[in-house]
C-alpha cells in the first residue's frame, strides 16, 4: 500500500504547477513547458478545444434564433453576465452563469467570467498597448498606492518576446508615452479617423494624438505563427466564437498547443483549486489542494514552483484562502494588504458625434479594430485637479438608413434602398482609476460556493478621482471634436454601470520594493514564499489606461524565465 | 453559398488541416427550434399580418421567408409578459376589426383591405391597436432585414471578407453593404 501511495505522490508531482488557463496561465505554461519543466496546468472549467470546440463560430447571422439576442429567460437568471456588451447568443456558452459561481456584492460589482481552458482569452477585446515609463512612475510620482518595483527597461524586452509570437498589429507612431512594438502591419483608419487624426495633430501640437489601435491580430502571419497552425485574420470580428483560422491571439490557438508540443504540459480541466500547501519548515509551497469540479473530490499535486494565473480576483481568493499556522490570514499575507488595493479601469462614459464632411466615401470591409487615443492628461507632469488620466477608443462608421414609414410594397421598397446618412463617430474613455485601501476584497466568514470554498466579498466603487476624470473627458472630448468640425456631438455617462463591467479588474497582490507595503518582489515572487508566483492581473500595482492584457503576457514571460533561472541555480 | 465560400477560404488559410466538425454544415431555417406557443390559427393569422407589412413580390416576402416563426419566436423567448399579452390581444383585435369592418376573416381581406385594417388599429384611441401594429411591424423588418435573402442580395454580406478599406468612393460600395 505504501508503494501504491508513493507512486501516485509521484504521479501528482510535476516541476511546476500553474493555476488557471487564461491568456497570463497560457504564457506560464508556454515559457515553462519551453524550459523543459514538467508543467501541470489546472483550469477550473471545462475543456475548450481550438477550433473543434467553438460551436458558433461559422454560424451566419441568420442562422442565430433569436439574431444574437439574449433570450428573457437567460437574462432574469443572469443579469451580471448579461450586462457584458460580449455576451450575446452567439457566445453566451462562454461566460459563467450568476448562479453557478456566487459571490457577494457589498459594493455594485458585475464580475465577469469565462471558466473554461483558454478562460477569458477566448473573448478578450484584443486592444495590445504597451506601457510606458510614464506609467510606471505613476505611484510614485503622484503618491498614490507604492512604487512599481520595475520600470520600462525591465519589461521592453519581454513585451518584445510575447509580441512577436502572439502576433500584436500596429503603426509604429513614435509616441513616448506608447512605445512602440513588433508590429504585424496596421489596420486602416477611415477618412474621418484621419481627419481626427490630422486635425489633432494641428490644434494639439502633436500632444493629442490619434492612431489605429494596436491589438492580436495575424495581419501578416509570420513563420512563428504559421507553425502555432494559424493564419490570416479574415476580418470577420466574430472573435468571441473562438476563431477557427487563429487571426487572434488566444491560449486556445496559441500558447497552450504550443506547450502540449513539448510533451510536457499536463493540462486538467475540471479542476478548481482550493488552496496552495505551505510546508513550515521548509518554509515554501509545496503544491495545490484541487477539488474536482464535478466529483467534488480533493486531491493533492506537488511541484517546485507554483504559478498563480487563476485572473486577478480570483487568484486574491485563492491566496486568501490558503491559510496555515504561518500565514493564518492567507499565503503571504503578513502585513494584511492581501486583496486590498484593488483597482479597475472606469468605462462608464462614452461619447459621439457626427461629421457632415466626406459624403463621397465610405468604408468597405471589416476592421476587427478601432482607432485609440493614447492618454494626453497629466502625462509629464501634474495639470489637472484629478490624478492620472484616460486612454479613449475612437470608431467611426458610415452611417445608413433606410425609411421604415409606411406598410406594403412602399415599405418594402424602401428597405431594398439604404441610404447613406453622415459619418458617425463613438469614443469610449478607459479611466485610469486609483488603487486604495477602501477598495477590497475578501473571503465571506457564511457563504460558501458549491465547492466548499468561500465566497469572495467584493468591495470596490467608483471615487470622486474618477467623476472628475468623466468631466473632464466630456470637455476634453467635446473641444476636440468641436474644433474638428463634427456636429451633434453627445456625451453619455452611465452611473449605474458598476465598475467590473470593464473586466480590467487588476491588484490585491500587488508588486512592490517593501514586504511591509506590498506582496510581491520584482520578479513577482511572494516576499515571504518565494516559490509561489503571481504574474496575472492580482499583481498589478496601479492600472494605467491601456489595455491590460499585454502586460500581464510580457510579466509572466518575465517572471517565468526568472523562476527557472532560480530554479537551475537551486534557490527555489 | 456564404458558408461554403468561408469554409473554402478556411480550408485554403491552414491547407486542409483542419478537420470541420458536423457542425459547421447544415444548417436550414427548419432546423431551428419551432415555437411551441400561439395555436395554428394565431400563426397564420401573424403570417398574414407580416405578409400585408413585407408583401410577396418579384422578391420574397414575409410568409416565405418564415418571419412569422422568427417573431413569434422572439415574443416567446426575448420580450417579457406584456408583449405576449400584446400579441395575444392584438390577435383578437385584428380579427374583430376585419370583421367590423368587411364582414369577413383578415386572411379573407385582399391587399387593400388589409392595410386599411391594420391602419385602423394604429389610429384606434384603444390601448392594444397601436402597440400591437407597432411590435409586428418592427420584427417584421428586423426578421426581414436580417434574413438571408436581404444580407445576401441588398447588403452583399460577406462572414470573412478578408480585408478592410478606411476610404472607399460610395460610388463602389453600395448602401448598406456589410
Amino acid at each position: 500500500m505504501s508503494l501504491l501511495n508513493i507512486d501516485s505522490v509521484k504521479a501528482r508531482t510535476f516541476d511546476a504547477i500553474v493555476i488557471g488557463s487564461g491568456i497570463s496561465g497560457g504564457w506560464a505554461a508556454k515559457e515553462l513547458t519551453g524550459k523543459g519543466l514538467r508543467t501541470l496546468v489546472l483550469e477550473r472549467g471545462r475543456d475548450v478545444r481550438h477550433v473543434t470546440d467553438y460551436p458558433t463560430t461559422m454560424m451566419q447571422p441568420w442562422e442565430f434564433e433569436h439574431l444574437g439576442q439574449l433570450s428573457k429567460e437567460y437574462r432574469d437568471a443572469n443579469p451580471v453576465a448579461s450586462r457584458c456588451y460580449a455576451n450575446r447568443e452567439d457566445a453566451s456558452h462562454f461566460f459563467v452563469k450568476d448562479a453557478e459561481h456566487p459571490y457577494v456584492q457589498e459594493k455594485p460589482f458585475d464580475w465577469i467570467r469565462g471558466y473554461q481552458v483558454g478562460g477569458k482569452s477566448l473573448m478578450w477585446a484584443r486592444g495590445t498597448q504597451r506601457w510606458s515609463q510614464y506609467d510606471f512612475d505613476g505611484p510614485a510620482r503622484d503618491g498614490f498606492a507604492v512604487a512599481w518595483p520595475i520600470g520600462y527597461a525591465d519589461i521592453a524586452p519581454w513585451y518584445s518576446h510575447v509580441e512577436k509570437f502572439a502576433g500584436i498589429s500596429g503603426n509604429k507612431d513614435g509616441l513616448a508615452s506608447l512605445p512602440d512594438g513588433e508590429f504585424l502591419p496596421p489596420h486602416e483608419q477611415s477618412c474621418v479617423e484621419k481627419h481626427f487624426t490630422d486635425e489633432m495633430a494641428k490644434r494639439y501640437n502633436g500632444t493629442r494624438p490619434v492612431i489605429i489601435g494596436r491589438c492580436a491580430h495575424l495581419t501578416k502571419p509570420q513563420p512563428i505563427h504559421l507553425a502555432q497552425g494559424r493564419g490570416q485574420c479574415q476580418n470577420r470580428d466574430l472573435c468571441q466564437r473562438g476563431c477557427p483560422f487563429g487571426g487572434y491571439f488566444s491560449s486556445n490557438s496559441s500558447t497552450l498547443p504550443w506547450a502540449a508540443k513539448t510533451g510536457k504540459m499536463t493540462l486538467r480541466p475540471d479542476s478548481v483549486v482550493h488552496s496552495i500547501i505551505f510546508d513550515a519548515t521548509k518554509n515554501k509551497a509545496t503544491g495545490v489542494r484541487v477539488i474536482d469540479a464535478h466529483t467534488k473530490q480533493m486531491t493533492e499535486y506537488y511541484a517546485r514552483i507554483v504559478f498563480v494565473n487563476a485572473a486577478t480576483l480570483n487568484s486574491n481568493l485563492i491566496l486568501l484562502n490558503s491559510t496555515s499556522n504561518r500565514f493564518p490570514n492567507g499565503l503571504g499575507n503578513d502585513n494584511g494588504l492581501l486583496g486590498k488595493y484593488v483597482a479597475f479601469h472606469n468605462f462608464r462614459t462614452t461619447i459621439s458625434a457626427e461629421y457632415e464632411g466626406f459624403q463621397d466615401t465610405t468604408t468597405d470591409g471589416i476592421r476587427p479594430n478601432g482607432s485609440y487615443i493614447p492618454r494626453f492628461r497629466n502625462v509629464q507632469q501634474q495639470e489637472t485637479d484629478f490624478l492620472r488620466g484616460y486612454a479613449a477608443g475612437f470608431g467611426s462608421s458610415r452611417i445608413t438608413s433606410t425609411d421604415t414609414a409606411g406598410i406594403g410594397e412602399d415599405l418594402k421598397a424602401s428597405l431594398m434602398q439604404p441610404k447613406y446618412g453622415n459619418w458617425r463617430v463613438g469614443s469610449h474613455m478607459m479611466g485610469e482609476t486609483i488603487p486604495k485601501e477602501s477598495n477590497f476584497v475578501a473571503l465571506n466568514k457564511a457563504l460558501t460556493d458549491p465547492w466548499g470554498i468561500p465566497q469572495l466579498n467584493i468591495s470596490v466603487a467608483y471615487d470622486d478621482n474618477d467623476e472628475k476624470m468623466i468631466r473632464d473627458f466630456h470637455e476634453q472630448m467635446t473641444e476636440m471634436l468641436t474644433v474638428s468640425g463634427f456636429k451633434n456631438i453627445q456625451t453619455h455617462d452611465k452611473p449605474d454601470k458598476a465598475p467590473g463591467l470593464d473586466i480590467h479588474e487588476m491588484g490585491g497582490v500587488r508588486m512592490g520594493k517593501d514586504p511591509k507595503t506590498s506582496l510581491l518582489n520584482k520578479w513577482n515572487q511572494l516576499h515571504t514564499c518565494k516559490n509561489v508566483f503571481v504574474t496575472d492581473g492580482a499583481c498589478m500595482t496601479s492600472t494605467s489606461t491601456q489595455n491590460p492584457s499585454l502586460t500581464f503576457m510580457a510579466i509572466t514571460a518575465r517572471a517565468a524565465n526568472h523562476a527557472v533561472a532560480e530554479l537551475k541555480r537551486g534557490m527555489l | 453559398m456564404q458558408r461554403r465560400s468561408a469554409l473554402k477560404s478556411l480550408t485554403m488559410t491552414l491547407g486542409g488541416l483542419v478537420a470541420l466538425p458536423a457542425w459547421a454544415t447544415g444548417w436550414t431555417p427548419e432546423s431551428l427550434d419551432v415555437v411551441q406557443t400561439g395555436s395554428v390559427d394565431d400563426q397564420m393569422l401573424v403570417g398574414e399580418i407580416m405578409e400585408t407589412i413585407i408583401p410577396e413580390t418579384t422578391t420574397p416576402g414575409a410568409k416565405s421567408l418564415k418571419l412569422n416563426l422568427f417573431a413569434q419566436r422572439m415574443i416567446a423567448d426575448c420580450y417579457g409578459p406584456e408583449a405576449k399579452t400584446t400579441l395575444k390581444q392584438g390577435l383578437a383585435l385584428t380579427e374583430t376589426t376585419a370583421q367590423q369592418t368587411f364582414g369577413k376573416a383578415f386572411a379573407n381581406c385582399d391587399t387593400a383591405q388589409r392595410k386599411e385594417v391594420l391602419l385602423k388599429l394604429v389610429a384606434a384611441n384603444d390601448p392594444v391597436g397601436k402597440p400591437f401594429v407597432d411590435m409586428i411591424k418592427r420584427l417584421t423588418i428586423q426578421g426581414y432585414t436580417n434574413s438571408e435573402y436581404y444580407l445576401v442580395n441588398v447588403q452583399h454580406y460577406t462572414m470573412a471578407p478578408g480585408y478592410y478599406h478606411g476610404c472607399v468612393p460610395v460610388k463602389l460600395v453600395a448602401a448598406g453593404t456589410k
